[in-house]
């Protein structure tokens, strides 16, 4: 712990050095990829002692160096089963062929809403488009009312209740 | 229709639409994914298994001419129309 902090007061005092030459973006990157939450107050007091030996750099500079510390994680929130359902009706809802009063979850695609097994292609690609992964052929055949779309995507994203 | 040509078919429609939709100019695009539609919805009465296949082979033929129209097009890709700015920027 005590040589990893060490580590990164080096790593801190070389970007400080260099912000007076606007070039801190490289070691800053590095900066922030090794800092983590747990190190934030010590990275703080140290940097803010380093910066008061350069006139050069402004307040709003040592800000945006010390926001860039925080590591953030890209994810996408969790889907639960009624987002799930509710983003298959919007997409449903908006395609022009359907009516909307007649969709219903379990309303099937070409009994009672009246579309054909092109139409039927298309209501996949957009359920592609919406939840962002690929649905084979072979599944893809057997998506005929909009339950059975959520029941699949819940199963293909693993959300259970 | 055998079930084999079905699912053939079905899944060149669904590449057709696929690759239409990365032209990059909105004339071509919006052209191309009309005229999947209407095309293939113009011959879904066909039964003549012969007439079937020389329509498959046609639109095997179109998917490559519409591969190689988009690769073309984003060579020459010009700023995108007024009516597109809205809904994809």
């Amino acid at each position: 712990m005590a040589t990893m902090l060490r580590g990164i007061r080096a790593i801190c005092g070389v970007a400080s050095s260099q912000v007076s030459v606007l070039n801190a973006t490289a070691t800053r990157a590095c900066a922030t990829g090794i800092c983590s939450k747990k190190f934030f107050l010590p990275l703080d007091t140290h940097q803010r002692h380093n910066f008061s030996s350069f006139s050069a750099v402004t307040k709003s500079t040592q800000k945006r160096m010390l926001l860039q510390c925080v590591r953030s994680y890209a994810d996408l929130p969790e889907l639960t089963i009624k987002q799930i359902k509710e983003r298959v009706l919007l997409v449903l809802n908006l395609y022009d062929k359907i009516n909307p009063e007649k969709l219903n979850l379990e309303a099937h695609f070409m009994n009672d809403l009246g579309l054909d097994s092109l139409d039927q292609v298309e209501i996949v690609m957009a359920m592609e488009d919406e939840f962002g992964f690929e649905i084979p052929d072979s599944d893809a055949e057997k998506l005929m009312k909009p339950q059975d779309i959520c029941d699949y995507i819940a199963d293909r994203q693993d959300v259970y209740e | 229709m055998a079930a084999s040509t079905r699912s053939v078919v079905l899944s060149l429609y669904k590449k057709i639409l696929r690759e239409s939709k990365n032209f990059s100019s909105y004339n071509f695009r919006m052209y191309a994914l009309r005229r999947t539609r209407d095309g293939f919805r113009a011959n879904k009465d066909v039964t003549d298994p012969a007439k079937i296949q020389e329509l498959i082979k046609q639109a095997e033929d179109s998917l490559q001419v519409i591969k190689r129209q988009v690769v073309i097009g984003h060579l020459y890709s010009t700023d995108k129309l007024v009516i597109e700015k809205d809904t994809q920027s």
